[in-house]
C-alpha cells in the first residue's frame, strides 16, 4: 500500500512535470514565456535584435540580425540560454589542439613545470647540479635538458597556455553558443585565478572548463561551491595552505614550509614550487607536524568579490571565522611526476575506506583534509557552526553566503553592469535581486528578468558599453567574417590594447568599466588594430573584404565608406561617422595614391605620422594620375577598402556595444 | 604677448612638428591664455609610486629592537646582529633597520634625501586591497562616492591652463584612480607604441590619424572624445622623440622590470621637457599570503626591484634631482604576526619612502609603539598613527607648493609632521 502510493505519487508528479515543464522553459518548438519589451522603448524588432546581440554575443556576424528577427528575438535568446546548439565548424577548429581535453593530472604529468623538470633531470643524472647556476654553456644546458623533456614525453608549459588561449579566442570568433561563452568570460573574471601565480598556473585550463564553463546558467550556489573545491581556486586565493592554528609558543620556532624551501636542496628557492615546499614540509617534519596556521585570503575574497560585497555587511571577525571553517580545503595530490610525494603516498596508504570514516572527503582533485580542519566552535554572520562540523560545515557556509540577500544585489547589479550599462539604475538591480532570492539564485531566470525589463532597452542602455579590447578585437573578426588561423597572433593585439587576459593579477579580474578600458595610449593601439586587421597585417588572420560585399566593388570612396559602414555597423546611425570621414577621404584617386606612396615607402620601416593636413593633401593632389592606373586598380582599390574599413573598425562608433 | 610662431620657436617645439590635425589644440589653448606655463621652463616635479598589494612595512623597516615581533615572527623576523647567520638588517637609528635587499637605499639615507614614514595608513579600518587602494587614491577615506583623484586634483591647483598633456603622465596599461578627475592626465604603457602606424604606409598613416582625430573629436562618448584629444596631442609631442635609443645618464641600468620600465619612460619625459608634473608608476606582488621569505625571497626580491629601480631613477636624473621627489605609497600593511604559512594577512599601518633634495630625510618619522598586543590594532596589526593625508599633503604642499588641503583632501584637518624641509 504504502510503496503503491509513492509510486503513484511520483508518477502523477512526473505527468506533472512532464506537462508544464515544457510549456514554462522552452521545449523546442514551444514558445518563451517571456516578452521583450522593446516597441515601448521606441525600437524596431531590428535595432532590438541588434542590440540582443551586442550584448549577448561577441558581436554580430554578416547577416545575423535577420537570422534572429526571423528566428524571433525571444526564442533566439532562450536558445542562446540553452545553448545546446551544435559547433561542429568551431570543434574541427579546435580539434588540432591536444591539451584540451586533459584533466589536471595529465596536464601536470605533462607538462611539469620547469623547476620539476630540472630536479628530475639532475637526479636522473642528466644534468649536472652544479651545471645549473653557471653562466657558461647556456646552449648545452639547455640542449641537454630538451634532450630529457624529449625522452621523458614532457611538453613545455608555455604551450599548454597557448593552446589554452587560442581556443578561448575561437570559441568566442565561432561557437554558436555565443552567450554561453560570453558568460563564460563573465563568470572567469569574477571568480578570478591567473597564470601569474604558479602554482595555480597549471589548473586554469580545466578551471575554465569544468568549473566554470558548466555552470554559467545554472544555480550561483553550484558555481560557488566548484570555484570554492576547485585546485585553481584554492592555489589562487592560498586556501589549499590553510590549516587549523596550533597557536605556537611565540619565538620558538619550528621547521617551517618557507624553512623546508630553503633546506631542501641548493638552489632550492627556484626549484620548488610553493605546494611542493609545503608538502615536502609536511613529509621530512613527520611525524612531527609542521607549524601549521590560519591564512585568511580565500575567506575574504570570497565574501567581498564573489558573494556579499565589499558593503555586504561582514565584520574582520567573520574574515577569521570563516577561513577557520574553510581549513583543511586542499588539493588532493595529483602528480606522480617529480619527488615522491610523500602526501599522496600517505593518503593512498590511509585508503578511500578509512579516510572516510575519519572525516576526509576525496571528490575529484578536491581534498577536504580533515586532520588539517579547525573542529572548534566558529560562528559567521551570526550564524553558529557547531563544533566537530568537518566538511559539510563549509559547505553550509558557501550555501549561507550564496543565499545571502547582500550577495542577490551584488552579484545581480555585477551582471546589469556587464549586460546594460557601467551604471545600472536601482530598479533595475532590485528585480533581479528579487528573482536571484525568489528563485534560489537561477542565473538564466536573473538573465531573462533583465531582458524583459524596460531598463535593458532603454536609451541609457543603447551602446553605452565600451567593449573590452577582447570584445573589441571579436567582434571586429566576427563582422568581417574573418578566418583566423593562428589565434594567438589576436592575443598578441589584445595585449597590447590593455587586457592581458589570464594574467589579472588581483582577485577582482578586470572592471567592467569603460574608463578602466580606455586611456590614451590604449585607444591608439585600437585604432591601430583596426588599421592592421583590415589591411591584412594581423599574421593569421584573413580577411576578405571584397566577398563580405559580394564582390560587388564600391565605385568610390564614398560609397566603399557608405556600404562597410552599414555592413560593420549595422542599425546604428552613422550619419555623422560618413559625414566626417566623406571630405578626408573623397580626394580623387585616393586609392592609387596611397598605394604609390605606399610604395615609395620603406617597407621596413614603421612610419609615424608626419607632417601637417595640407602637406598631405598637396602632396597627393600634386601627383600626376599613375599611367599604369588600369594595371592597378584592383590592388589600389584593394587599399583603399583596407584603409576604410580599418578606420571604421577604430571608429569611436565601433568601440562602442 | 609672444606670437605662436614665436611661441613655438622659443619653446623648441619646432621640433615635434606640427601634427595631422595640424596646430596642437594645447598650444593653442597655451597661446590663448594669459597664464602661458611654457613647456620649457623648469618645473617641480612628483613622481608617485604605488605599491599594490600592501607592502609588509615591518619587514621593509623593521623596528629590530621590538622583541614582541621577533616572537611574532620567528621565521621572518631579520635580526640586525652582524654576528649571526644570514645577511643582517641595515641599522638605521638603533631602533630601525632597513631590509637588507634595500641596501640601495642606504646612502640616500645617510645624506639625509630619504625620509621613511612608519605607521602610515589610512582612518577607514577597511582590509580590502580594492577599497583601501580606492580611498588613498581618491585621498577621501570616508567617502567613496569621490569620483576624483588626489593627483588629478593637485594637476587642478596647479592652475596652469593650457599646460601640455603630459603634465599628468602615468606610466601604466590604465589609467590609475589617482588620475581620475576633470583635469587631463595621460596613461602610457610604452612610449615605443604611441603613434599612428601603418607600416611602409606614411601617407596612409597620416591620412588614418586625420580621420581618427576627426571622428573622435566629435562622437557623443565624452570618455572616446576626451581621450581621443589627449592621445591626439601627445602623440604631436612625441613623434619626433627617439624612444628606442634613450641613453640613461651616468650609465645607469634601470632594472628589467615593470617597475624599472616605467620610471625609464618617466625619465625620458622629463628630458624631452614635455611638460611633466606629476607622474605614476606602479609595482605589484606585495600581497604576501604565502612564504614571503626573509633575506631572501619574494619580499625581498620586491624591496630589491623597488629600491633598485627608485635609486636608478634617481641617478639617471642626476641634473635634475632639485626639482624631483619621489614618494612611495601602499593600501595597508600586513599583520604583525606571521601566518600558518610562512606569510602575513592584511593588517593596517605600513611605511613609505621619500626621496628628494628638500626632503627632511636620515629620520624615519612617525610614532611606533612597542608590538605588544595591547597596542595593536584590534589585538593584531601595526596601529596607524599616521594618516597618510598629512604625509601627501606635506609633500604636495613643500615640493608643488599647493597648499589648499580643502581640495586636495577634502575631509582632513590634522597636522602635518615635518617630513619635508621647510
Amino acid at each position: 500500500m504504502k510503496t503503491g502510493f509513492k509510486f503513484y505519487a511520483t508518477l502523477a508528479l512526473a505527468v506533472i512535470c512532464f506537462i508544464t515543464l515544457p510549456s514554462f522553459f522552452s521545449g523546442k518548438n514551444a514558445k518563451p514565456r517571456f516578452k521583450f519589451p522593446y516597441k515601448q522603448a521606441g525600437l524596431t524588432e531590428r535595432q532590438a535584435a541588434a542590440h540582443l546581440l551586442n550584448r549577448f554575443t561577441y558581436g554580430a556576424t554578416p547577416g545575423q540580425i535577420d537570422e534572429v528577427v526571423k528566428m524571433g528575438l525571444e526564442k533566439w535568446f532562450q536558445q542562446q540560454l540553452d545553448g545546446k546548439l551544435p559547433d561542429d565548424s568551431l570543434n574541427g577548429r579546435l580539434a588540432g589542439y591536444d591539451a584540451l581535453n586533459l584533466t589536471n593530472k595529465q596536464v601536470l604529468d605533462t607538462y611539469p613545470r620547469p623547476p620539476i623538470i630540472l630536479r628530475m633531470a639532475i637526479k636522473d643524472g642528466y644534468i649536472d647540479k652544479d651545471s645549473v647556476n653557471k653562466q657558461t654553456d647556456k646552449k648545452m644546458y639547455r640542449d641537454k635538458l630538451e634532450a630529457y623533456m624529449n625522452k621523458m614525453g614532457f611538453k613545455p608549459e608555455r604551450d599548454l597556455y597557448r593552446q589554452f588561449i587560442s581556443q578561448k579566442i575561437l570559441r568566442a570568433a565561432y561557437s554558436n553558443n555565443q552567450l554561453h561563452e560570453v558568460l563564460t568570460d563573465f563568470w572567469f573574471n569574477h571568480f578570478n585565478v591567473a597564470f601569474v601565480k604558479n602554482d595555480c598556473a597549471q589548473f586554469i585550463p580545466a578551471y575554465e572548463r569544468d568549473v566554470i564553463r558548466p555552470n554559467v546558467t545554472g544555480k550561483f550556489e553550484t558555481l560557488l561551491l566548484a570555484t570554492a573545491k576547485s585546485p585553481a581556486m584554492l592555489m589562487y586565493l592560498d586556501n589549499f595552505s590553510s590549516t587549523k592554528s596550533n597557536d605556537p609558543k611565540p619565538g620558538k620556532s619550528r621547521k617551517t614550509y618557507a624553512a623546508a624551501k630553503n633546506t631542501a636542496q641548493p638552489g632550492a628557492d627556484i626549484m620548488m614550487s610553493d605546494m611542493e615546499a609545503m608538502q615536502q614540509a609536511d613529509a621530512k617534519n613527520q611525524p612531527q607536524k609542521p607549524r601549521q596556521g590560519l591564512n585568511e585570503n580565500y575567506a575574504r575574497e570570497v565574501m567581498e568579490l564573489h558573494t556579499m560585497g565589499v558593503d555586504g555587511g561582514y565584520t574582520q571577525n567573520d574574515v577569521t571565522q570563516a577561513a577557520r571553517v574553510l581549513t583543511g580545503w586542499t588539493v588532493y595530490p595529483l602528480s606522480d611526476v617529480g619527488y615522491t610525494n610523500a602526501r599522496k603516498k600517505a593518503l593512498e596508504k590511509l585508503g578511500e575506506e578509512r579516510m572516510e570514516k575519519q572525516g576526509y572527503v576525496h571528490d575529484g582533485d578536491f581534498l577536504f583534509a580533515a586532520n588539517r580542519h579547525d573542529n572548534g566552535e566558529k560562528v559567521v554572520l551570526g550564524k553558529k557552526f557547531p563544533a566537530n562540523g568537518g566538511y559539510e560545515e563549509g559547505v553550509t557556509l558557501l550555501s549561507m553566503l550564496a543565499h545571502h540577500p547582500s550577495t542577490a544585489k551584488f552579484i545581480s547589479r555585477k551582471i546589469a553592469v556587464r549586460f546594460v550599462n557601467d551604471n545600472p539604475p536601482q530598479s533595475l538591480i532590485d528585480k533581479m535581486a528579487q528573482t536571484f532570492s525568489t528563485q534560489d539564485g537561477d542565473i538564466a531566470k536573473v538573465l531573462i528578468t533583465m531582458v524583459t525589463s524596460p531598463e535593458f532597452w532603454s536609451k541609457d542602455a543603447l551602446r553605452e558599453k565600451t567593449k573590452s579590447p577582447f570584445e573589441l578585437a571579436m567582434s571586429a573578426v566576427r563582422t568581417l567574417h574573418a578566418d583566423i588561423q593562428e589565434p594567438y597572433q589576436l592575443y598578441s593585439w589584445i595585449n597590447k590594447m590593455g587586457q592581458r587576459m589570464y594574467y589579472y593579477q588581483a582577485p577582482t579580474g578586470f572592471p567592467d568599466r569603460g574608463q578602466y578600458w580606455i586611456n590614451t595610449g590604449s585607444l591608439l593601439s585600437r585604432m591601430n588594430f583596426g588599421l592592421a586587421l583590415a589591411s591584412q597585417r594581423v599574421p593569421g588572420v584573413k580577411v576578405d573584404l571584397a566577398a563580405l560585399n559580394n564582390h560587388r566593388e564600391p565605385e568610390s570612396t564614398e560609397q566603399a565608406l557608405l556600404v562597410y559602414s552599414k555592413l560593420i555597423m549595422p542599425e546604428r546611425n552613422l550619419d555623422e561617422t560618413v559625414k566626417h570621414l566623406t571630405p578626408l577621404l573623397n580626394t580623387p584617386d585616393l586609392g592609387q595614391k596611397v598605394a604609390k606612396a605606399a610604395s615609395k615607402a620603406n617597407a621596413n620601416n614603421t612610419m609615424t605620422m608626419t607632417g601637417n593636413k595640407d602637406d598631405v593633401l598637396a602632396s597627393m593632389n600634386d601627383e600626376k594620375p599613375a599611367k599604369k592606373a588600369s594595371v592597378n586598380t584592383n590592388k589600389n582599390n584593394n587599399q583603399m577598402l583596407a584603409q576604410v574599413v580599418g578606420i571604421i573598425v577604430g571608429s569611436p562608433e565601433f568601440q562602442r556595444r | 604677448m609672444t606670437s605662436r610662431r614665436g611661441f613655438l620657436k622659443a619653446g623648441g617645439l619646432a621640433l615635434f612638428g606640427i601634427g595631422v590635425g595640424g596646430f596642437p589644440t594645447f598650444l593653442a589653448r597655451a597661446a590663448e591664455s594669459d597664464k602661458i606655463i611654457s613647456p620649457y621652463k623648469k618645473k617641480k616635479i612628483l613622481v608617485c609610486i604605488f605599491q599594490r598589494g600592501a607592502m609588509d612595512g615591518l619587514m621593509a623597516v623593521t623596528p629590530f629592537t621590538d622583541n614582541y615581533l621577533r616572537a611574532a615572527r620567528p621565521n621572518l623576523f631579520i635580526s640586525a646582529a652582524k654576528a649571526g647567520k644570514g645577511t643582517p638588517l641595515i641599522d638605521l637609528d638603533g631602533r630601525f633597520g632597513l631590509h637588507p635587499a634595500m641596501s640601495a637605499f642606504e646612502p640616500m639615507f645617510r645624506e639625509k634625501r630619504l625620509a621613511i614614514v612608519h605607521g602610515i595608513g589610512s582612518p577607514n579600518k577597511t582590509r580590502s586591497h580594492f577599497d583601501a587602494q580606492d580611498y588613498m587614491e581618491s585621498g577621501t577615506p570616508f567617502n567613496k562616492g569621490t569620483s576624483s583623484g588626489w593627483l588629478n586634483r593637485a594637476v587642478g591647483l596647479m592652475g596652469h591652463d593650457g599646460a601640455t598633456p603630459f603634465q599628468a603622465v602615468s606610466l601604466t596599461s590604465s589609467m590609475p584612480r589617482s588620475f581620475y578627475g576633470d583635469n587631463p592626465a595621460v596613461a602610457i604603457s610604452n612610449l615605443q607604441d604611441f603613434a599612428i602606424q601603418m607600416r611602409g604606409n606614411p601617407k596612409g598613416a597620416n591620412m588614418a590619424a586625420r580621420s581618427f582625430e576627426d571622428l573622435y573629436d566629435q562622437t557623443s562618448s565624452d570618455l572616446l572624445k576626451q581621450t581621443g584629444k589627449e592621445s591626439f596631442d601627445a602623440i604631436k609631442m612625441l613623434q619626433k622623440a627617439d624612444v628606442k635609443r634613450y641613453k640613461p645618464a651616468n650609465d645607469v641600468v634601470y632594472p628589467s622590470s615593470a617597475l624599472g620600465n616605467s620610471l625609464k619612460q618617466i625619465a625620458q619625459l622629463i628630458k624631452m621637457d614635455v611638460g611633466v608634473e606629476v607622474a605614476f608608476a606602479e609595482s605589484g606582488g606585495w600581497d604576501t599570503h604565502f612564504n614571503q621569505g626573509a633575506e631572501t625571497g619574494i619580499f625581498a626580491r620586491n624591496v630589491n626591484d623597488l629600491s633598485s629601480s627608485i635609486m636608478a631613477f634617481w641617478n639617471d636624473m642626476e641634473a635634475y634631482q632639485d626639482d624631483i621627489t619621489v614618494m612611495t605609497m601602499t593600501e595597508f600593511g600586513r599583520t604583525v604576526r606571521q601566518n600558518g604559512t610562512g606569510g602575513t594577512d592584511h593588517g593596517r599601518a605600513s611605511c613609505n619612502f621619500i626621496l628628494g633634495n628638500d626632503v627632511n630625510g636620515g629620520l624615519v618619522h612617525g610614532n611606533i609603539q612597542p608590538l605588544s598586543v595591547e597596542n595593536l590594532e584590534d589585538g593584531r596589526d601595526l596601529a596607524v598613527t599616521t594618516d597618510f593625508r598629512s604625509v601627501f599633503s606635506e609633500v604636495a604642499d613643500k615640493h608643488l607648493k599647493l597648499s589648499n588641503d580643502k581640495v586636495l583632501f577634502p575631509d582632513w584637518d590634522g597636522s602635518k609632521i615635518g617630513v619635508m624641509r621647510s
